[in-house]
């Protein structure tokens, strides 16, 4: 190839790239960011949770699971501790003991604005869907980094099978797209569980908050914690005495990785040139070097120049 | 035994199958201690391997919803990563530094790495849960190019195919097979620079792994400089490795290695281990700046606080005088040891990040440690990546001078 | 309107970026090359 021909490829590939681009529709960035998304979600009010766990009952009912026994007598028992949601149980209720008495709080999947789950999956297995749920699917190889890029540690993963899955709550989006509401929106008697969009969700806490300001804490969580999540919660004790973390600060937690990220290509880029710039430097990188560098051997160094 | 095979003729498959059934042949005593030791822990480990597949990891693990990685990914791939990081660092100083003087050890370099990732990285198939789906980052159906985990993956199978490129041409010189070795020469530089973005990228990436567990990991530990320290950390990681195995190797192949090579020798120690000794002191550094920008002092007088200092003072800051020393007095048992430390602190690094002080503050009963089973797998997948390595070494120039006919003129 | 979340896909140019990053690494070798010629 000689340089002639080496232009004219370049030439062309440029035409070809700048006509490309004027081509193709582009959205700018505040286009892009008016693509309002409705994601939906549930606003558990705690003060309104009697602890009968029928919605505990509802999930294993709708996803198949163990059904646990929910009579009054084990409940006694079972609520006497603080439980995580394990590979058969999606969601659990929780009792704490706070200057208000016994709160009862349901503990699940947050389905965060931006899942650090869903940033982490290498193969989309876990995906934020567009109506706001979070969900997984059997694509996934069971490399278990969501686990680890979870601030609310929700996702589970089935140790004690050969095939495993990664278990957690999916908002109930198979019954979703069947326009029902979730398995233990349904099933609560108390209507601690309200299910809708987010602004309605968020709108509906700042209503009863603002009609009631005594018996609620001001906030909503999981308004801005994380960047925002569609579960969220009403309270009316400081949420730390229930059991929820104030430290997880408002960045979306993918956003953690994207500093990383976008120096892969800088890397890609300077490495190269950094390293066939050093190693021109140095008269000698070895014979290969020599031969790669001159492109047709060695009959070059002959003679001329 | 100090001799190769002469250049074989290799027309077509039949003279190679032939050839490499021939090679297949042990050398040497059948009966060492090695062996003795190894081959039992083998077979162990391919049993162990099997029921691991059959019954599911909680069947052969300790690994828990609070700690989902443990030994495997935690030693072996990640660690085992970071200690393959000699081969790309060496191949830097030869071909893109013209450093002549490293000549000698590069290829058991290269080796060394290439085979770690084959067999460490290839390891994840063991711990990943769901591993028939493990082709899916490559040909699935969905690219999450938003994972760090994508881009780690990738980097681990083009990286086998860099670091393989780099290895090939001495096996092309044991196949006697000149003009493909030519080819495969001319194709070193580009290999070793892609080699070389591809380690800084993935050595580092390994530590982005961990950038959204923050809050679950220790302050001290925890910074969004992670993949930084990852990478600094790599590069004396993989030089000490590089110096332990070269001295290893030193006594165990002694006889294929020539006077040339046996003389110069301690200059290049000595001055692997001032590189190290550099590098840990501005890794050191780096930990300081970072320890004061979070203003985490009031977590130093905490146990956890004491095992930091462990790590950083003892298996950093200490090795980094040991190198020092060693290289001002050409104490190359002296520089054994500072490697053998760092590479401990290494160790202790990285299973810092995925299960000592990951979930640190959970209560002593849900704490990680890893059973037996996982012992054995892990000392199967190492002691069959030295058996490969001890193949190669005995039949290819690693070690050994190449054939006439394969050295350039300069 | 609260809590409307305007979803800002950050990774959306992710898949280009890596697409740009290996046409990037093929072109420079030719590149290399030319860089390298002695002008016919």
């Amino acid at each position: 190839m000689d340089r002639r021909r080496f232009l004219q490829i370049m030439g062309s590939a440029l035409a070809g790239a700048t006509g490309g681009t004027l081509l193709t529709p582009r959205t700018s960035k505040a286009q892009e960011a008016s693509k309002h998304r409705e994601f939906y979600g549930i606003l558990v009010d705690t003060t309104r949770c009697i602890g009968c766990r029928r919605c505990e009952k509802a999930c294993a009912e709708v996803n198949n699971l163990p059904i646990p026994d929910i009579s009054e007598q084990t409940n006694e028992t079972v609520l006497q501790n603080i439980r995580k949601t394990t590979d058969t149980q999606y969601t659990v209720i929780n009792p704490y003991d706070t200057e208000k008495g016994k709160i009862f709080v349901p503990k699940r999947c947050m389905h965060c604005n931006q899942p650090g789950c869903a940033a982490a999956c290498l193969v989309k297995a876990m995906k934020k869907r567009k109506e706001g749920h979070v969900t997984w699917e059997l694509n996934c190889m069971g490399c278990r980094l969501c686990m680890i890029s979870c601030p609310f540690d929700i996702p589970k993963f089935e140790y004690d099978k050969a095939i495993p899955l990664i278990q957690k709550c999916n908002l109930c989006y198979g019954r979703f797209l069947k326009g029902l509401a979730p398995g233990c929106v349904e099933a609560c008697p108390a209507e601690a569980l309200m299910f809708g969009t987010r602004r309605k969700l968020i709108e509906e806490g700042k209503r009863r908050i603002a009609q009631n300001p005594g018996k609620y804490v001001h906030h909503i969580y999981g308004e801005n914690e994380v960047a925002g999540t569609s579960h969220l919660y009403l309270s009316a004790v400081p949420f730390e005495q229930i059991g929820f973390r104030m430290d997880l600060g408002t960045t979306p937690y993918p956003e953690y990785s994207t500093g990383f990220l976008y120096a892969v290509p800088f890397i890609f880029v300077l490495w190269p040139i950094i390293m066939l710039g050093m190693s021109r430097m140095t008269k000698k990188g070895g014979a290969e070097e020599h031969k790669e560098a001159t492109g047709h051997g060695e009959e070059k160094k002959q003679g001329k120049g | 035994m100090s001799e190769i095979s002469a250049t074989p003729e290799i027309k077509n498959v039949r003279d190679f199958v032939r050839f490499f059934i021939r090679e297949l042949k042990p050398r040497g005593k059948i009966f060492t201690p090695f062996n003795v030791i190894t081959a039992p822990i083998m077979l162990l480990g391919l049993v162990l391997i099997v029921y691991r597949f059959a019954a599911g990891l909680g069947a052969v693990t300790n690994l828990s919803q609070e700690i989902p990685w443990g030994l495997w990914i935690g030693f072996d791939v990640i660690t085992g990563v970071a200690f393959a990081g000699g081969g790309y660092v060496v191949a830097f100083m030869v071909y893109i530094i013209g450093g002549e003087k490293y000549h000698s050890i590069a290829r058991a370099a290269i080796l060394s790495a290439f085979l770690a990732y084959v067999f460490y990285a290839g390891g994840i198939i063991l711990d990943v849960g769901r591993w028939w789906n493990i082709v899916n980052p490559m040909i699935g159906r969905e690219f999450g190019v938003n994972a760090v985990m994508f881009l780690v993956a990738w980097h681990f199978f083009l990286y086998m195919v860099a670091a393989g490129l780099e290895f090939s041409p001495a096996a092309a010189e044991w196949l006697g097979m000149k003009r493909l070795r030519k080819i495969l020469a001319s194709l070193t530089l580009g290999a070793v620079i892609f080699g070389i973005a591809l380690s800084t990228l993935h050595q580092s990436g390994l530590g982005a792994l961990m950038s959204m567990a923050k809050g679950k990991i220790h302050p001290l530990w925890y910074t969004e400089f992670i993949p930084v320290l990852f990478f600094i950390s790599s590069v004396f990681a993989g030089l000490s490795v590089v110096i332990f195995k070269e001295m290893i190797c030193h006594k165990v192949f002694k006889e294929q290695i020539d006077e040339e090579h046996r003389k110069s020798f301690p200059d290049i120690i000595v001055s692997l281990g001032k590189i190290c000794a550099v590098v840990m002191f501005g890794y050191f550094f780096l930990k300081v700046m970072m320890f004061v920008h979070d203003r985490n002092w009031p977590y130093l007088n905490t146990p956890m606080g004491y095992w930091y200092l462990t790590e950083i003072i003892g298996l950093v800051l200490i090795p980094c005088f040991m190198f020092v020393h060693g290289a001002q007095t050409r104490n190359l048992p002296l520089i054994l040891t500072a490697s053998t430390f760092t590479m401990i602190g290494i160790i202790m690094n990285r299973l810092n990040y995925v299960f000592i002080a990951y979930n640190w503050q959970i209560p002593v009963f849900e704490k990680y440690y890893p059973t037996w089973m996982e012992f054995v797998i892990t000392l199967t997948i190492i002691s069959v990546e030295l058996w490969v390595y001890r193949w190669c070494v005995n039949r290819m120039a690693v070690f050994r001078k190449p054939p006439e006919w394969a050295i350039e003129k300069h | 309107m609260e809590g409307v979340f305007t979803f800002y896909d950050i990774f959306a140019t992710k898949g280009i970026e890596y697409l740009i990053i290996i046409a990037f690494l093929i072109i420079i070798i030719a590149f290399w090359k030319f860089v390298n010629m002695r002008p016919y």
